[in-house]
């Protein structure tokens, strides 16, 4: 007899005597089962939090049917969204653009029209002079 | 993630041969059902996120770790109970009366079925006696594959050893308790 046969006659053998056993121990085990089963949390049927792109790939057969629609549309509404929200960005900053690019435009020419030579701020010898001011300072 | 009629299905089906694994490494009835009733716990309370199909591994793997600590606190235990009994006076006031000890036997599966004078009774008695000499990790690897129907792979990773080494208890096992059965009269 090999091993694998052996092991199916011990299997037996003990399917019997685990079947066999007194009722006071079985009446426990019902207990104990009933004790665990009360710590059981039930999985939620419908999940408060539930990020869209979860359903990709996940979407089981029964609810693939009823809520197909509703999972594609969990995924595409924030797609759409984002795109919306990118589209956003880019019309607000061109309409900033020509505020801001009016405000560079001053500050220029405020630069050039200061006594200072714009060639000074160039010299290594002015940011010298600049920096020991500011020590003093 | 198991549903409760999930969960209650596979302990109803398992509960048994817990019992029974417990009760071949512990050696006691009613440590065997506060171990089994540990390991049920445990596994409902914090792996009821799991899926269904993984709950048989996560049970024996837990079932082992229950078992495991009961052993560790019998230890403490008994150093503990040593310690007290060598620092006490004397042992002439030992009120333990050996027929409980006996009693509890009796009241044991295999002694009963002993007395039920069945020869099938008597041979599975005989059986359970000699899984349960078996050194520890030949049993438990003896009883996961050919108990649990977990293949080698599984059983690797329930006992957290190497497949050859799971090949290598469940051959042991399976000589010595050959030849103790034969010792005993008994040809599979």
């Amino acid at each position: 007899m090999n091993e694998k046969e052996f092991g199916y006659q011990i299997r037996q053998a003990l399917n019997e005597a685990a079947a066999a056993l007194d009722y006071k121990t079985t009446y426990r085990l019902e207990q104990a089962r009933a004790a665990a089963l009360a710590r059981h949390r039930e999985p939620a049927t419908s999940p408060a939090w539930n990020p869209a792109l979860q359903t990709v790939g996940t979407r089981s057969a029964a609810s693939g049917s009823r809520l197909g629609w509703f999972g594609g549309f969990g995924l595409a509404a924030p797609t759409v969204a984002l795109i919306a929200g990118f589209i956003g960005i880019y019309q607000w900053q061109q309409q900033q653009l020509p505020e801001r690019m009016s405000d560079l435009a001053a500050m220029d020419f405020a630069v050039l029209m200061d006594e200072t030579p714009i060639g000074a701020y160039a010299d290594k010898g002015f940011g010298i002079l600049l920096r020991g001011e500011t020590e003093d300072l | 993630m198991a549903s409760r009629q999930e969960l209650s299905d596979f302990l109803a089906g398992v509960e048994r041969r817990a019992f029974k694994q417990a009760q071949y490494a512990v050696r006691d009835a009613d440590a065997a059902l506060d171990i089994v009733q540990d390991a049920m716990m445990k596994l409902a309370e914090k792996y009821s996120d799991r899926p269904a199909a993984e709950l048989p591994l996560l049970f024996t793997r837990i079932l082992q770790n229950a078992t495991y600590d009961f052993f560790r606190r019998q230890k403490v235990r008994s150093t503990w109970v040593t310690l007290f009994s060598a620092l006490s006076p004397g042992h002439e006031d030992d009120n333990s009366d050996p027929l409980e000890t006996l009693e509890a036997m009796a009241g044991s599966p295999a002694a009963e079925s002993a007395q039920d004078q069945v020869e099938r009774s008597q041979v599975v008695a005989i059986i359970e006696e000699e899984v349960a000499r078996l050194p520890t990790r030949q049993r438990e690897a003896f009883l996961m594959r050919y108990w649990e129907d977990m293949d080698v792979a599984e059983t690797a990773a329930v006992m957290g050893c190497s497949e050859g080494s799971v090949k290598t208890h469940c051959s042991r096992a399976t000589h010595a308790l050959a030849r103790a059965l034969k010792a005993r009269g008994i040809h599979l």
